[in-house]
């Protein structure tokens, strides 16, 4: 290390600082891009970007449950598809009128009917538009039809996510390692098939369509942004990410985090010490399946359609590989792997020939990354990006520890449990 | 359906004192300090077969829970499920026509051996080194590719048995190479969570090899020939209802049932190799090595047996039986990079329904598989909805039998392994 061979070096408690130096550069960096770059390409960087960030909060929250809390959970990717969908089949089935549609389900709703749409599926036979469809051609535009706004379907889907994963969480706790990630990725398919098979009302593999992140647009800095623009969604993913950084942060520095690592470390001794082992595990799913469930209705409403291919398990292993790349056990090394590896694989895109051959480098970069991922784990336990900022955190850390050892040997009020063990009258 | 009522009522009436069994008749065992392992499922299926009756007889005289009672109150409901659907559903292509269950029940057998087969080679995998193999699919989608390309692509006109073999070695010596390359350090403590470490690794590998085979062949199916033709063929010869009747393409029971050639080859082959692999397992010393170290690790090394080895035969013996599988199939099915999934869960379903560890578990977990696909696809009124649920069958069963007992119908209450724990 440059600080502990007394070099010209920077002072240790300097180093130790750059971590977070690095973390404010990266967040202005992130903040005032878009409004600096000017390239031909912008929605599509922007578009790279948005999606980067919603990989680094499920990476993120991943390595919470697995890495801080050691439940290797395969099935993530489940409790996004649930955020999205609620928000998917809330926006697709309730709406709000201004009269009584007299076809549909409804209920008088301050003044207002709150309307439940009929599940007609993709192709029904006797139907070709639901009742509120129906309805909506009689009035010919003279009533008032909003749709549910779009913020409540994504605090439902949150606490969709919550709740499934409070469900899980409790059925897992007697499981395991290996009987653990079978339970999890067992969750999953059953998650796909039911939203691959109820075809009447999640409409199977056609996908839900959803309305944009901000249907009617909105004003930033006295800006204003169409619902297509990507300026809102982006900053809408990166304040989340933030936020779910900042509540993953809190978690790890508090008595939480050191509990959930000690369920980590050892179940058995963590409880025998007092620790409440059953409300951490089920603490810990809670959380990080309501975070995933929520990037997971944001990203929805980005994309404007989901579909079951998101539970595919190549989903799942890109997030567990940006996870184990970045750093399993530092989830801002795994946000941050997830963010480089997302745009890694976007640049990587372009194929290229040697000698003739031509190199598709859209399947090839995935080898790569599957080899990538390999050596991570076989070489560099802890990531890629965690052993570099802990590089700098613990500079100076070892000299530190010395002089304090040799203090307490030789300084004034030196604790009696070294040399003077000894002579402790008996 | 006709009456779904009586269907789902029955259903309703089955979970309800199952729940109310399985709860019950553990606190029971628990109280009276009786052996608790296997109180909660006989209670569960005792409550869902017979109803408070057995409830109250077992609560009463609390016997003790053998295999004969196990295996008796689990027939004895799924015969009143059975029974409940046929009374629901009278018209049902499975109730009212003979023919058909027949060839459903053959098909699932069929299809079950090779199940059973592959999982297999992911029990022996976990029994040893204690870790569920992600790359178990990928394996099996080796295989298939390399036999479609050797006897296709690269050397038209080879054997196929040559080329199954060539698949089998070559899947071995890549299960081995990772083995040596990627597992050893999980072995010695140089790794903080062997168990998750293993299960990381193998998914690695799995990634890797489903798109190096995808960037390498690209994502159109392929289809291997048929093997080997049957010659026409009956017995006995010349009546007007053989028992045994053979065409090129297909072999025909009892003038009954119909078995395609592939799958039927597949079977047999399976058949003959499980037999070949428990040879191997008891009669050699290398088969009893690995046994020994699945039973106990520290104890097999004092007998002088190098568990580290072993770790190398086991992956590599587990790769090739998946590959072997696929090397098999790649005759009946068409072939993709991705066609390691399906049977990649349905080997997870089955190593979990056995028990984790258990070799005759895994098959007979296989063969209950293959014959629970069979009755969903054949019965279910709706043949859009079974489709789709077919996956998801599997997965309540494994969910289920993960909280109801999670050593599976015969794993023991410790998976074998180093690192073999809950």
């Amino acid at each position: 290390m440059a600080s502990s061979d007394g070099g010209p070096a920077m002072r240790p408690e300097f180093q130790r600082q750059i971590p977070n130096a690095a973390g404010v550069l990266l967040i202005l960096f992130f903040a005032l891009f878009p409004l600096v770059y000017t390239g031909g390409n912008y929605d599509y960087v922007m578009h790279v970007l948005i999606t980067a960030f919603f990989y680094a909060i499920l990476s993120a929250s991943w390595s919470m449950l697995a890495g801080y809390a050691g439940q290797f959970s395969f099935g993530h990717m489940a409790f996004m598809a649930i955020g999205a969908y609620t928000a998917a089949l809330f926006g697709h089935y309730f709406w709000i009128t201004g009269e009584a549609t007299g076809l549909c389900r409804e209920i008088p709703f301050f003044g207002n009917w709150l309307v439940v749409v009929n599940p007609i599926g993709v192709t029904s036979t006797t139907l070709d538009q639901d009742c509120l469809r129906q309805a909506m051609t009689a009035w010919d535009g003279s009533v008032s039809v909003t749709r549910m706004p779009i913020w409540l379907g994504i605090v439902l889907g949150t606490l969709m996510g919550g709740l499934a994963g409070f469900l899980v969480g409790i059925l897992v706790l007697r499981l395991r390692a290996a009987y653990l990630a079978l339970f999890t990725l067992g969750f999953s398919e059953i998650v796909k098939a039911v939203i691959s098979a109820e075809i009447d009302i999640t409409r199977g593999q056609a996908g839900m369509e959803l309305p944009p992140l901000f249907p009617d647009g909105v004003t930033l800095f006295g800006q204003a942004f169409g619902p297509t623009d990507k300026i809102p969604p982006y900053y809408a993913m990166f304040g989340l990410l933030l936020l779910c950084l900042a509540i993953l942060t809190w978690l790890a520095r508090s008595r939480f985090g050191l509990f959930v690592r000690a369920l980590r470390e050892d179940q058995d001794a963590a409880a025998a010490l007092g620790v409440n082992t059953t409300r951490y595990k089920v603490v810990v799913f809670t959380i990080t399946c309501a975070m995933a469930a929520t990037a997971g209705a944001v990203q929805a409403h980005y994309v404007q359609i989901v579909t079951p291919n998101m539970l595919f398990l190549l989903q799942m292993s890109l997030v567990v590989a940006m996870a184990v790349i970045g750093g399993i056990e530092n989830f801002v090394a795994a946000a941050l792997g997830a963010i480089f590896l997302q745009i890694m694989l976007e640049v990587l895109r372009t194929s290229f020939t040697i000698g003739g051959v031509e190199v598709d480098m859209t399947t090839w970069r995935l080898v790569f990354f599957g080899l990538l991922l390999m050596v991570t784990l076989r070489f560099f336990r802890n990531g890629l990006i965690a052993p570099l900022i802990d590089r700098f955190r613990r500079a100076g850390v070892a000299a530190e520890t010395v002089e304090k050892r040799t203090a307490t040997l030789t300084g004034p009020g030196g604790g009696p449990h070294r040399a003077d063990a000894a002579e402790v009258p008996e | 359906m006709e009456t779904p009522g009586i269907f789902w009522g029955v259903i309703g009436w089955m979970i309800a004192w199952g729940i109310a069994g399985s709860l019950l008749l553990r606190q029971r065992y628990f109280a009276r300090d009786l052996d608790t392992t296997n109180a909660g499922f006989v209670g569960a299926m005792a409550g869902a077969a017979l109803g408070p009756v057995a409830l109250i007889a077992l609560w009463a005289r609390t016997p003790q829970l053998t295999g004969r009672i196990i295996v008796g109150v689990t027939l004895l409901a799924v015969v009143l499920i059975a029974a409940a659907f046929a009374f629901a559903d009278p018209q049902n292509n499975c109730v009212s026509n003979g023919e058909f269950v027949a060839s459903q029940i053959t098909n699932g057998l069929i299809i079950g051996i090779i199940y059973g087969f592959m999982a297999l080679g992911l029990t022996l995998i976990f029994s040893i080194l204690g870790v569920v193999s992600f790359a178990h699919g990928e394996f099996y989608m080796i295989g298939g590719m390399l036999v479609y390309y050797l006897t296709a692509v690269w050397l038209p006109g080879l054997n196929p048995l040559a080329a199954v073999v060539a698949a089998c070695a070559i899947a071995m010596l890549i299960g081995a190479t990772f083995e040596r390359l990627m597992l050893t350090p999980m072995y010695h403590g140089r790794v903080d969570r062997p168990v998750e470490y293993g299960i990381l690794a193998t998914f690695g590998l799995a990634f890797t090899l489903q798109y190096l085979v995808q960037a390498l062949h690209g994502a159109s199916p392929v289809k291997a020939q048929r093997f080997i033709d049957f010659p026409r063929w009956e017995w006995p010869a010349e009546a007007a209802a053989p028992l045994v009747q053979t065409r090129r393409g297909s072999i025909e029971f009892f003038d009954l049932v119909t078995i395609s050639n592939p799958r039927f080859v597949a079977a047999v082959t399976c058949i003959l190799v499980l037999l070949a692999l428990l040879f191997f397992l008891h009669r050699t010393w290398q088969g009893r090595a690995l046994r020994a170290v699945a039973q106990d690790r520290e104890a097999a090394a004092i007998a002088g047996i190098d568990p580290d080895k072993m770790n190398m035969l086991a992956f590599a013996l587990g790769g090739m039986i998946a590959a072997l599988a696929g090397a098999l199939l790649v005759q009946a099915f068409s072939w993709l990079p991705q066609v390691g999934a399906i049977p990649a869960m349905r080997s997870f379903v089955i190593v979990v329904l056995g028990g984790l560890g258990s070799l005759p578990g895994a098959f007979i977990g296989g063969i209950l598989v293959g014959l629970v696909e069979a009755a969903g696809t054949g019965c279910i009124p709706n043949a859009q909805k079974a489709a789709s649920y077919i996956p998801a069958y599997g997965m309540i069963v494994l969910t289920l039998t993960l909280l109801l007992r999670p050593t599976g119908l015969f794993g023991r209450r410790f998976a074998g392994g180093a690192h073999g724990q809950f």
